[in-house]
């Protein structure tokens, strides 16, 4: 019995070790990627990539970050994020106050419809937005505005489901009370529900940030097929591995670049996430 | 009738505009992507609108029997595997231990990296003069020579594919892993020391306690999953490109073919693709608990 118990001891933390490093070891070759010096990448098949650069140098850090062409990406990349979060919640949370207090017919077709946008795999609905962005009147519209309005539709609905969530754990007193003190629906919504429902709000303003600053297939379709001056980041990464000698030491660079903001976030928020990301799941 | 309008004004106020959004773009998606798969392009020019043409090419072109063989390999094995590594690690972290929370955050990571950033790792790994290539031919000391010569990962089928596979279950492991750890921690602790007072084994714990109990979170991981895979493109695409699955014969089609007709009709396809898929599973998860839940 009790040999049993260490052998299933003894499994388990080598179970933990494997899965930790098999976490990591792809985190850290892309540090370590980012951080080589030419002679740790162009081997010359001598001898093999090593696993901690000779002279580690920071030189692809500054060289893109006082790089205007990245900037430029990026700032996109920003703006397109900030608008969508805008957009979402602007269209997300009244709908979503809506729901949550009334208790009408067809609430539950309401519902429905708006997640039913989900329904449509990305990769499938990425050709008719790109054909209607890119075709007649739409084509006018700024790059910025046709990505952020794509984001949007992946965006909003998890916003109204979480902000939904949020509306309710706040007490319909409050509300009553304002509105026996003379206020009107609308006045009560601005100045009394929305300010205590900042902190739920912005659980879900950075998940839908996120959501956006990581899309690529949505993006990548609607920039492909017009010329468009900047890219968003996650394009821009792609568009570097087809260049005609890909640099190794950019494409990390970059990418831990683009990935940071995203741990950052996801750490502070860890506890948010987790109630966004498996919402719904088991139920 | 205007009265009740007034009434309600708030109401609609605030659900209007989220509604036209959605419902308007849903109209809007789902028009275009049918008059798309029925116009046929010649050279980038639409040539006939209202034929079928671009579905009968499909069906008997090679590259679309290719693609859907290897998704159907790719739905196949990368939900068992994900269903398998979430469950391993969500039973890794279910006890209390010393340093619990660093381990869930550091194998929730893979979730916080942008996908496209996930590939391309896996691209400088795997690539040739990467690391995996100078393990694998013993270049390092400490590894044993598997390979006389190097390799190239992502111009071999099944090895393109395998890395794709790789990249998806290393990166959606978390979500899977998040869900079961949900369903493991609402078993009650008794039941296990009910089955041990009784002398049960820790095998037959697990099948006759944990795996029924776990049903409800492994069917949603499963179907969950299963969808996620079938419209997957962003791992195919990046490290198989001349294998496409069937999202990258979209992008095929759309980006490089200039053909959007054939690219909606895949689409379409891979709707009710999905959409049958998720149904034999249903079925089949009903089946597996009458057969594993005896009451």
């Amino acid at each position: 019995m009790v040999k049993k118990i260490k052998l299933s001891k003894i499994t388990w933390i080598i179970l933990i070790i494997v899965s930790l490093s098999l976490v990591l070891l792809p985190i850290y070759v892309m540090f370590k990627y980012s951080i080589s010096d030419r002679s740790s990448w162009i081997t010359g098949g001598k001898y093999p990539v090593p696993w901690f650069p000779f002279n580690p140098t920071l030189d692809m850090y500054r060289y893109y970050l006082a790089d205007t062409r990245f900037w430029a990406n990026a700032f996109l990349s920003i703006n397109v994020a900030l608008l969508t979060v805008a957009l979402s919640i602007i269209l997300g949370a009244p709908a979503a106050y809506s729901l949550s207090r009334s208790k009408f017919n067809g609430k539950a077709i309401i519902l429905f419809f708006i997640l039913s946008i989900r329904l449509i795999p990305d990769i499938s609905s990425a050709v008719p937005i790109a054909t209607i962005f890119n075709n007649g009147l739409w084509d006018y519209l700024p790059v910025v505005l046709k990505l952020s309005l794509a984001h949007t539709l992946l965006g909003l609905p998890y916003v109204i489901y979480i902000a939904q969530g949020v509306f309710e754990s706040i007490p319909k007193d409050l509300e009553e009370q304002a509105h026996v003190m003379g206020c009107g629906k609308f006045y009560t919504f601005l100045n009394i529900v929305i300010p205590l429902a900042i902190p739920g709000l912005a659980a879900g303003a950075i998940y839908v940030f996120l959501l956006s600053w990581n899309e690529f297939t949505l993006s990548y379709f609607i920039t492909a097929t017009s010329s468009v001056p900047m890219l968003p980041l996650p394009v821009y990464l792609k568009s570097m591995f087809g260049a005609f000698t890909p640099n190794p030491v950019g494409i990390a660079t970059i990418s831990l670049l683009v990935s940071l903001p995203v741990i950052v976030f996801t750490f502070a928020l860890q506890k948010y996430m987790i109630s966004g990301s498996t919402a719904g799941s088991v139920k | 009738m205007l009265k009740n309008l007034k009434k309600n004004s708030f109401l609609i106020w605030s659900l209007a505009p989220a509604c036209i959004f959605i419902i308007g773009f849903f109209v809007i998606i789902a028009f275009f992507l049918l008059k798309l798969s029925l116009t046929t392009y010649v050279g980038g020019m639409p040539q006939e609108t209202g034929v079928i043409s671009n579905y009968i090419t499909l069906i008997n072109s090679s590259a679309f029997k290719d693609a859907f063989w290897r998704t159907l390999i790719f739905v196949l094995t990368s939900t068992p595997l994900q269903l398998i590594t979430g469950l391993i690690t969500a039973m890794l972290i279910n006890k209390s231990f010393h340093g619990r929370g660093v381990v869930r955050s550091v194998l929730l990571l893979p979730l916080a990296i942008p996908t496209i950033v996930t590939t391309s790792i896996l691209v400088l790994m795997f690539s040739k003069g990467g690391h995996i290539g100078s393990l694998l031919t013993g270049q390092y000391s400490f590894f044993p020579q598997v390979m006389a010569k190097e390799i190239s990962f992502m111009n071999n089928e099944a090895f393109a594919i395998g890395l794709a596979i790789f990249g998806k279950v290393w990166r959606d492991t978390p979500i899977s892993m998040l869900i079961l750890l949900a369903g493991l921690q609402q078993i009650p602790q008794d039941q296990y020391e009910a089955a041990e007072t009784m002398g049960s084994k820790l095998v037959q714990s697990f099948t006759y306690i944990t795996l029924p109990l776990m049903i409800p979170s492994i069917a949603s991981v499963l179907v969950l999953r299963s969808v996620e895979a079938w419209k997957e493109f962003i791992f195919p695409y990046i490290l198989a490109p001349s294998f496409p699955v069937l999202g990258v014969l979209i992008e095929n089609f759309y980006v490089q073919q200039l053909n959007p007709g054939m690219s909606a009709a895949i689409g379409i396809m891979l709707i009710f693709l999905i959409l049958i898929c998720t149904w034999v599973l249903k079925v089949v998860l009903e089946a597996a608990s009458k057969f594993l839940v005896k009451v």
